[in-house]
């Protein structure tokens, strides 16, 4: 099981296997999408949120070779659960089983000494190692020098200095994955005090025994000095812990720290190895960046400039969008219209077109929304301003338990909660981002806008507050600090129950400012929209058919006497989605609600804005005529003679309609983004229940204070 | 939990106490053991120059060209040992 370095695979017929590993800011995804282009695939590594992506490129003779992408890392460290699938897909001890043949190492050539502390590690884990040097550019332009074949010959792996933005160095490094796959791998390159490494041996020997190589032994028995959390990729070696305590104590009568001598010893030897091959002209870089700092990180201009930026995305997001998503819902109409017109009328028809179309409709016009998002996430990301707008907010997360970074997801929920969810993975603490999924659907997002627009339009009246404000607007703005305060607030419970963990202390890398790469933008806007099409389409697309189906099915005896506004709502009524309303009419009573209602909000539950075009439906007005329904609504009576529709009852309905996850694009992408499977699942459901209890107790308490205060 | 180092010289004090626009000399990081191996990582060991360019809700410093934003609290548990300011 162990011995020397294990021989790579040398069949020139299979896939070569690359991982690609690095710092946070230094190119890496920018080089891995150079080198494969759009053929990745994303997806989530076993049971964790960590996104995992793949994929791959032909070498000119044809030679295969996929590319994994693994999360950024500071060190092997497993600090954090993106290290530590990085490590265990290393040591080829992750649930995939999934071992690279070479280490595609990124490090930044602007900051070497600290991203050689990695590659330092990598390279001693028995796999062959290629260093790309990337942003080669910028360090030259900082005058700093390197020497690559000194580098070369101090590190003993092959190292291609790249410019990935530009495309620059990309086929010399295809070439040096492939040549370094016939190569050793690279081993050790200092030595240890002679008395330390005779302490260290036996717990080397223990690791070796429990099946990991001889080269990553050294390395693991270095790197568990400095670390204690547990380590479930060295669970199974039973020894271990009697050993490290054994190694720690004899290393403590020598008078070594044990742990920091592996930062001692690898920063030691980077001094070195830099010292011989790396010199710099002037003053050390930074002054630029400093320059820039000293605008977007001001006391006061700090934030004011940071509210303007959030300004533009979110105008972006809600506005921009808009006649993107008229125009693709008329174009995916009109489609429909026309698969329609050459099918014969009946169910056939009805199910493509009401069901399909209008299905697949209300999945791809989130696509616009996502696309803008991304572009912009992006931009900021690659600028180097997402760090310091996590900074800046940092403050204020941090008081309900969550981080600056989940600050840019919960806001662009405004707009609509599926890219917020799906922003939420630039968050590195886990549970902070599935506390930031949990609350991201509560913020007031457009699609609930046709809700509290009708309902406002209908019956609150127009009572002028103050200058520039009446009650219609102050009861909008009412919903939206509803559903901010309610999601902070949610977000701190969750921490402090199903996600209680330590608030992880900052420590965040401000990286230099740099210029924005198009293709980058692109390839990130790209891969989103494809997630969300393939993951989320199918889905929607299956309930859409099975809604569909509900509101149609059984077939009612309809008087087809009657205009067909008044056929529909005969259907309706007697569909199964109907009589469902009726069943359920006891516990939307208690709200205030009648049947109808209750349909309508059993109707919406695939999407909120189907509300008011079921209300349409019921209420025998069609279509979307806001106008006509209003006059409806108010004319509504009970049996008894008092109103359906009162103000208190429609602002119960609309802090119903704050608090309900009724959009099923929602629920699929969190399924996604919090772990897939049975994971995703669960989470998907603790989601939805909390949020459907939170409408049910927020409308009922409405209604009871209402009354108490006077209200009918 | 944290073997204390052995012998700290005399003239010591937390990062957070160190003035902005001072460079010092991390001596000792006493912080949970995964923010210590992090700070490691990115370059803040026993023996490594930080300087502190703001201080604020928490630390802005530089190490060797990386700027880091840190807690306050983490900042606490390092100690530095100041260096002369160079004169002007």
């Amino acid at each position: 099981m162990s011995g020397l370095p294990q021989p790579v695979a040398t069949d020139a017929t299979a896939p070569l296997r690359v991982a690609i590993i690095g710092n946070p800011n230094t190119g890496k995804t920018t080089l891995f999408n150079a080198l494969t282009g759009l053929r990745q695939r994303v997806g989530n590594f076993a049971g964790v949120t960590v996104e995992r992506v793949e994929g791959s490129f032909s070498m000119p003779d044809g030679r295969r070779v996929t590319v994994l992408d693994l999360p950024g890392s500071y060190s092997l460290s497993a600090a954090s659960p993106d290290e530590r699938i990085a490590l265990e897909t290393l040591l080829g001890r992750d649930d995939a089983h999934w071992r690279p043949d070479v280490v595609l190492v990124v490090v930044d050539a602007v900051h070497l000494d600290r991203n050689l502390f990695l590659a330092s590690q990598i390279c001693e884990l028995g796999l062959p190692v290629v260093i790309a040097l990337n942003q080669f550019d910028a360090a030259e332009s900082e005058g700093i020098s390197i020497d690559v074949p000194t580098l070369i010959y101090e590190t003993g792996v092959p190292i291609v200095p790249t410019v990935a933005k530009r495309g620059e160095g990309i086929e010399p490094l295809k070439q040096a994955l492939l040549i370094a796959s016939t190569l050793p791998a690279p081993t050790r390159k200092f030595l240890l005090p002679p008395d330390v490494e005779a302490v260290l041996a036996p717990l080397q020997g223990e690791l070796e025994r429990g099946g990991i190589n001889y080269a990553a032994a050294q390395m693991e028995a270095l790197r568990l000095l400095s670390v204690r959390h547990d380590e479930p990729h060295l669970a199974h070696i039973a020894g271990l812990p009697a050993k490290l305590a054994q190694v720690r104590s004899a290393l403590d009568a020598l008078g070594v720290a044990a742990e920091r001598l592996e930062a001692e010893l690898r920063y030691t030897w980077i001094g070195g190895v830099l010292a011989r091959s790396m010199s710099r002209r002037g003053p050390s870089g930074g002054s630029r960046t400093d320059r820039v700092d000293a605008v977007v990180l001001h006391r006061v201009g700090g934030p004011l400039l940071f509210l303007a930026v959030m300004a533009v995305v979110f105008q972006a997001v809600f506005s921009w969008a808009a006649p993107l998503q008229d125009g693709i819902e008329s174009l995916v109409l009109a489609l429909g219209a026309a698969v329609g017109g050459l099918l014969p009328e009946g169910d056939v028809q009805s199910l493509v077109v009401d069901g399909v179309f209008a299905g697949v409709g209300s999945v791809v016009v989130f696509l616009p929304q996502i696309g803008i998002l991304f572009a912009f996430l992006s931009i900021l990301e690659q600028s180097g301003y997402m760090a310091r707008a996590a900074f800046l907010m940092d403050r204020i997360m941090r008081r309900v338990g969550l981080h600056g970074k989940s600050f840019i997801p919960m806001l662009s929920g405004y707009a609509c909660a599926v890219p917020g969810i799906m922003a939420t993975r630039t968050i590195d603490d886990p549970k902070d981002r599935l506390a930031t999924i949990m609350v991201v659907p509560l913020m007031s997002c457009s699609a609930r806008l046709p809700v509290y627009t009708l309902l406002i339009g209908t019956f609150i009246p127009a009572l002028p507050l103050v200058p520039g404000l009446d009650l219609r607007g102050a009861t909008m703005l009412a919903m939206y600090v509803l559903g901010t305060v309610t999601a902070l607030g949610i977000a701190a419970l969750f921490r402090r129950t199903l996600l209680k963990g330590p608030v992880r202390p900052m420590i965040l890398e401000l990286p230099p400012y740099r210029r924005p790469g198009l293709r980058s933008t692109l390839v990130s806007v790209w891969q989103r929209c494809a997630i969300f099409l393939r993951r989320a389409g199918t889905v929607i697309l299956a309930i859409s058919i099975v809604l569909w189906a509900l509101a149609t099915y059984p077939r009612a005896d309809v008087d087809a006497t009657l205009p067909e506004v008044a056929q529909q709502e005969q259907q309706l009524a007697q569909s199964v989605l109907g009589r469902f309303g009726h069943a359920i009419e006891p516990l939307v009573a208690p709200l205030g609600y009648d049947w109808k209602i209750g349909v309508s909000i059993v109707a919406s539950f695939a999407a909120r804005e189907v509300f008011v075009s079921t209300m349409g439906t019921i209420y025998g007005v069609g279509g979307e005529d806001d106008a006509a329904l209003s006059e409806r609504l108010l004319a509504q009576t009970r049996p008894d003679g008092s109103a359906v529709y009162t103000p208190l009852i429609a602002v119960g309905l609309m802090v119903f309609y704050v608090y309900a996850l009724m959009c099923i694009s929602t629920v699929a992408v969190t399924i996604r983004e919090a772990g897939g499977g049975r994971l995703g699942w669960k989470w998907a459901g603790v989601q939805f229940g909390y949020m459907l209890a939170l409408a049910y107790v927020g409308a009922g308490l409405t209604l009871v204070i209402g009354r108490a205060l006077g209200f009918r | 939990m944290h073997s204390a180092p052995r012998e700290l010289p005399v003239c010591t004090c937390p990062l957070v106490d160190t003035e902005a626009g001072s460079a010092s000399t991390v001596v000792a990081i006493a912080c949970g053991d995964s923010d210590a191996c992090r700070l490691r990582a990115l370059g803040v060991y026993e023996g490594a120059t930080v300087s502190v360019i703001n201080k604020r809700h928490c630390l802005l410093v530089d190490v060797r060209g990386t700027r880091l934003a840190l807690d306050t609290a983490l900042a606490t548990g390092i100690t530095v040992q100041p260096q002369a300011r160079p004169s002007a």
